[in-house]
Order: structure tokens, then sequence, then C-alpha cells
């Protein structure tokens, strides 16, 4: 079970940190190296300002597409909104927002609407490649998961705006972090969540259930177990990441117990990964991205507790370099959330906390 | 075809009225987001209470570690960042740490909120604090050693009295007279003058030149009688002309050294929330012509002619992302026309700003 070394992180981010950051030490690890791009994205049109970071996923397109929330917005920051205005800035934008690689604002939409339950706190989203967008939420009622077309006309909706049903029941949701949309099945996975402690599949078209499990492929439970535990029997909230690789390896961030585990699909346990132990607060597996080559060579890991991103070899799991630090000015992080790649291996981040802004990094290497 | 050439004139005409910048006077920033490096020691900074450019071009900025969260911290989290870096911190103009010093219980009179800082004329550093008991300013060696303090610690006892401060927000320095000006403040509406190696009084005045007081009035009101809290920047110009922003009024008033009121300006004067004159820089040129003024309630920095507050330009815009502002607090410039930002509330970043022209010497 390969581990960080938190000794040789300190050391390393100690000799960066004393002035030596020039010294090429990227250059001879493995894996791809990071830049920031702090020219995107461009400023916003309308006079607008984003919110917290609940999603952001990047489409077939290489589009990236922000699922961001505007209630998350102080009295200041949205101080052309109140009434009276008390200052010239800003409007907040729209939940649903799509960029192009260039940072320029394409289309947005989104919020509480007729037929459908909007949720309370933005967070999952992710598109299906056919013109669909998935939608789910982590506020205290967000027990459904919405379809919508990219365009944003209602699609369908599964579970509804209600008190908690437990990682028992199949016609709900418990608070999901994220979704995951695999091709071949038709099926999505959802990290379900903060609210539930399961994996649950259900088929794209019909939202019908399909399969669902807890840690280590066993039927999820709610007992309430401390967090913390990298060996833990049980997923603890939130389940917070499902992404699958192109063998089909599907992989489970498990924030708050510091590890991520892998399962097929079928949720087939098959081994698992801690990192940084002894992170606490809101642990130290956030999201993760695969590197866009033929065999997902690497798995980048944002970890918002401890401000950075891992590079991270997918085939045993040992950490080959991390970038970021705790911090606000551009290429740094407050609670860096969420994390997607575009194919040619462009990284885009989303903040949540008080950190509200995605950023983009360009890599050294082409998939 | 002739009317062609007439649609695609007027078309082109069109994009550059609508550019406002296209016509622009004075000049145009963009940002260095590479400025700072990344900290030394796994620091992080908290809120910028205050930033100075010295006769160097080195950067000075004291900001306030105890703003920083729990969730900025690693001790409280087992986290690998990070620490708070000490309040004083020198950086170069390519980002580098120089120096730093400072931090609560450094002195005992250390401000319970970091927010004036000055390098006088001597290279010595001057210090004074926005929170509740923040009565004192402190002076020190530039390598962090105490020198002299003006004033003690304690709720202040009002703008007449002339043995303490109430919250001073800002210093200027005044080499021909070697006497300091302290835009007082957060609980006071003065201005009140220092001798600069004494530290003895010298006088004060409040707004248009009168006698300060303490009247409850109200703020956002660009023709008060009096200063609003807080008086919250004191620059002095290359001609002598002493800049006061009298934040949530939303206005600059200009003063002689004297005391003597010259004129006022209303920057954006619909602007409520926190006010919209935060801090204001020289554009260095030999005249100094243009005015560069944090707007911290609209997020941005406002340029506008010295001569008579007419606005000619701005940048930047409220948000997180590289050369936006979130609570944008603080402004200063260096002898090349640099601008440099920090940012309080959930801001707690500096910004380096690169000018399109050199400042005509």
């Amino acid at each position: 079970m390969p581990m960080s070394n938190r000794s040789t992180h300190l050391a390393v981010g100690l000799i960066a940190g004393l002035g030596l950051g020039f010294l090429p030490h990227p250059a001879a690890a493995e894996g791809p190296v990071f830049k920031v791009d702090p020219s995107w994205p461009k400023t916003l049109p309308n006079n607008w300002i984003l919110g917290q970071i609940g999603g952001l996923t990047v489409d077939g397109q290489d589009h990236i597409w922000i699922d961001q929330r505007p209630r998350s917005l102080t009295k200041d920051e949205a101080g052309a909104a109140q009434k009276p205005p008390q200052s010239k800035c800003c409007m907040p934008a729209p939940p649903i927002m799509e960029f192009d690689a260039a940072g320029n604002f394409l289309k947005g939409w989104g919020g509480p609407g007729e037929g459908y339950d909007w949720p309370e706190q933005e967070h999952a989203v992710r598109l299906d490649g056919k013109g669909n967008i998935y939608l789910a939420g982590n506020g205290a009622k967000d027990q459904m998961l919405l379809k919508f077309t990219t365009e944003g006309k209602f699609v369908k909706q599964l579970g509804k705006l209600s008190m908690p049903l437990g990682s028992k029941d199949t016609d709900s949701v418990g608070r999901v972090a994220d979704i995951f949309y695999d091709a071949p099945a038709n099926e999505l996975y959802l990290a379900d969540g903060y609210g539930n402690h399961r994996v649950m599949v259900i088929d794209a078209d019909s939202f019908a259930f399909k399969r669902m499990w807890g840690a280590y492929g066993k039927p999820p439970s709610d007992d309430n177990i401390p967090m913390y535990n990298p060996a833990s029997a049980q997923f603890a909230n939130p389940v917070h990441c499902v992404k699958i690789a192109s063998d089909g390896l599907v992989y489970v961030c498990d924030r708050s117990n510091n590890r991520i585990q892998v399962f097929q699909k079928n949720g087939t346990f098959v081994k698992e990964f801690v990192y940084d132990k002894d992170t606490r607060q809101s642990g130290s597996t956030w999201d993760i991205a695969l590197w866009p080559d033929k065999n997902n060579t690497y798995l980048l890991m944002a970890d918002g507790t401890n401000n950075l991103i891992r590079v991270i070899r997918r085939a045993d799991g040992q950490v080959l370099s991390t970038f970021g630090t705790g911090g606000r000015q551009a290429g740094q992080f407050h609670w860096v959330h969420v994390m997607a790649i575009d194919s040619k291996g462009n990284l885009y981040t989303g903040e949540v906390d008080t950190g509200k802004r995605i950023q983009k990094f360009t890599s050294n290497m082409t998939p | 075809m002739k009317n062609r050439l007439k649609l695609i004139l007027a078309l082109v005409l069109g994009a550059l009225m609508s550019s406002s910048s296209a016509f622009a006077e004075g000049p145009e920033y963009k940002v260095d987001a590479s400025w700072p490096k990344q900290l030394p020691n796994n620091w992080i900074i908290g809120q910028i209470g205050g930033m100075n450019v010295d006769a160097q071009d080195h950067i000075w900025v004291f900001q306030r570690p105890r703003s920083l969260k729990p969730v900025d911290l690693a001790e409280t989290k087992h986290a690998k960042c990070c620490i708070a870096a000490p309040s004083v911190i020198e950086f170069d103009a390519a980002g580098n740490v120089l120096s730093s010093w400072g931090g609560p219980g450094y002195n005992p009179d250390w401000p319970e909120v970091e927010h004036g800082i000055f390098v006088d004329g001597k290279n010595n550093i001057l210090l004074t604090g926005s929170g509740n008991k923040d009565g004192t300013l402190l002076k020190f060696s530039r390598d962090g050693k105490f020198l002299a303090k003006f004033g003690h610690q304690g709720p202040t006892a009002g703008s007449q009295d002339t043995s303490a401060l109430g919250g001073t927000a800002s210093i200027a320095f005044d080499p021909q007279a070697n006497e300091l000006f302290l835009s007082d403040g957060y609980f006071n509406h003065r201005v009140i003058v220092l001798d600069a190696d004494s530290l003895a009084y010298k006088r004060m005045w409040g707004a248009y030149g009168k006698p300060p007081a303490d009247m409850k009035l109200p703020n956002y009101n660009p023709k008060s009688a009096q200063f609003a809290n807080p008086v919250h920047c004191v620059r002095i110009a290359n001609d002598g002309l002493v800049y006061v922003c009298d934040r949530t009024n939303d206005r600059i008033q200009v003063f002689q050294k004297n005391g003597t009121f010259v004129k006022e300006f209303a920057i954006r004067p619909e602007t409520h929330g926190t006010g919209s004159s935060y801090d204001l820089a020289f554009w260095p040129d030999k005249n100094q012509t243009y005015l560069i003024i944090a707007d911290g309630a609209d997020g941005e920095a406002v340029i506008v002619r010295r001569e008579d507050g007419k606005e000619v330009g701005a940048f930047g815009h409220y948000g997180k992302q590289a050369g936006q502002f979130h609570n944008i607090h603080q402004i200063v410039s260096d002898s090349k026309g640099n601008i440099y930002t920090g940012e309080v509330d959930v801001g707690m970043r500096v910004q380096k700003f690169v000018p399109n022209m050199p400042p005509a010497k």
C-alpha cells in the first residue's frame, strides 16, 4: 500500500520554498509538470462574478463546464445585486457555465424552475456526449439527480428535495458529489455522497437502479463510524469522486478517510491507496483526473486540505510529484475542490470556501 | 462599393469608440501574476493591512497573521500547508522576499490589527494598527529593532486627544519639514502631524481643514462636514499637496501641509458598502499627473487626473482570479510606474501590475 512520504514532501517543499524553486526538481520526476495560465478565464461578461465551484468537467470538445454556487456570494461580492446596489460590481453568474480552452464564456443557465427541484447547493456536473448534462447537489435536502439538455432544457429527475432516505434507498440519492458517464453501458456512476455512503449505478436513460456498493465492495451502510481511518469498513462522508479509467477500473475518493478505493465496474474491490493519512479537517482525497493518454498512465489528485495536486502513477498509486500550495496568488489553492483535464493535458481546477475561482494549468507533456 | 467602404469605416469607428481604452488618457495596466514568487518557509499571508515602496523600489507589506483561518494553517489540520508569515515583509520588484520580522507579541504595543506602514527618510519603519485599542505609532529600524513610539494602546479618547491615536490607517512623510502625517483613522476623524524624530505632536485637522469632531454623521456623503471612519489614507505629492482618503464618504480631500483645505473630488459617489476611496498612489511622472485609487467596494483600481479628479481609466474587476480584486485595500507605485496592490477580507494577497508606458521624467 503506497503512501506518500510526509517528511520527503516537507523537505521538497522547504527546498522549493527557500528560493531554490528554480532548480529543475520536477524535471527529474516522472510525469507531467504543470504551470498556471493566469490569463484563463477572460473577464466574465454581464458584470458577473463566480461563487464557490461545486463541480467542474470537460466535454468531448475540450470545453469546460462548471456548476458554481451563486448563493455562496457575500453581499460585498454581489454588491450590484443588492437593493439598492451598493457598488458597481457584481451580479451573480448563472450556476451552469461553459467555457472554451481560450477562456471565453460560451453559455450559461440554471437555477430554480418549473418541473424540477434545483439543488440547494450546486455540486456535481457531467455530460454524456449525447447532448445531455447531469447535475446533483450537496445541500441538506438534495436527494435528487437532474438531467437537462446542454442548452438547459429539463429532461428528467431521480429522487426529490427531501429529508435523507439512506444508503439502502434505490429511488433517491443522498447528496451526490460526483457523476461519471460510462458510454459503453450507458450507465451513470454516482459518488453518493455527502449523505449516503455508497457508489450507485443507474441507467442513464431510464434512471433505473442497476447496482450499488460501499467500501471494499460490501453492501453500503450508514453506521456512525469515525473518519480519518484509511482502513475503515465504510466510506466516510463525503464519497467525493468517481472516475472510470480506460481499462474499466473505477476510482472512488473516500475523502475524509484519506484514501481512494479502486473497483471493477461490477463493484468488485480491487485495491486502495492512502495519501497523507494524518490529514484531518476535510481529508486529503478530493477529486481525481485521469491523464488523457491511452493508458491513463497518471492520476492527478486534488487535495483541498493540503492545498496541492498530486501527480500519481496509476499502476501502483505512487506519488511522483506535487504542485500548488495554500494561498490566494495565481497558481495557489484555497480549498481546491474539483478538477478536470482536457484531451491535450490542460488541467482545470475549481475552489470552494472563500476560494471561488477557476484556474487553468498547462502541462509540459503531450499525452 | 462606396457605400460598403462607408459601412466598414462606420463599423471600425464604432468599434474604436466603444472600446473605452482606445482613446483613453493615462497608463494602462496588466497583471504580472508571477509576482511575488512562492514564499519561503511554507509561509502564507493574511489580510494586507498596509503597503509602502521605499527609495530602492522595494515593497514593504504589513500583513495580518491573525486574520488567517484554521483552514489556512498546517497545525490545525495536520496538513502540509501553511505557516503564518511574519507581519512585516520586504519584497523586491522581482518578487523575492528580502527581509521579514514582527508579529503579534513582537512588541508590547504591537497592533491588534496591522494597518499602516511607512519607510521614512531615515530608513526607519513606522507601523500603526486599526484595532479597537490601537492608539500607538511604533518606530523600528529597517531590520526590526524597536526605536520609539507615539501614543499608547487603549480605546481612543477621541479626536481632541493629542497624546494618542485612534486606529491610524496610513502614514506619510514630508522630508522638507521632517514631519509625519497620519490619517487617524478608524475611530478618530482627523489628520494628525508629528515631528518625525521626536514624535512630538505638531497639529491636526478634520474635513475642510476645520477642527476635527466626533459627531455621529451618516456615511456616503461626499459633502460631509466631517471625515467618516475610516480616514483611510494620507499621501503627499511632490508639489506639497496632501491627499486624504475619506473612504466611506467616497471622496478625496486635498490640503496644504498646514491643513488649509484646497479642493475635493468625489470618487464614484453612488458607492455604498465599504466605500470607494480606500487608498491612492501617484503616477510617478514629473508632475504626478494621475492618481491611481484603490476602490475596494467596486473591486477596481481607478485612474483619475490629479488636477481635477476626472476618471480617465480603471483596471481590475471584483473577484478572485489573477488581476481581479477582492477588497483591494492598499495601492502603491514604484519609480517605474509599477503598481502593487494588497487585499483584505478573504482576499489575502498581493499583486503586481505593469504599465504600458514609462512615466515621463
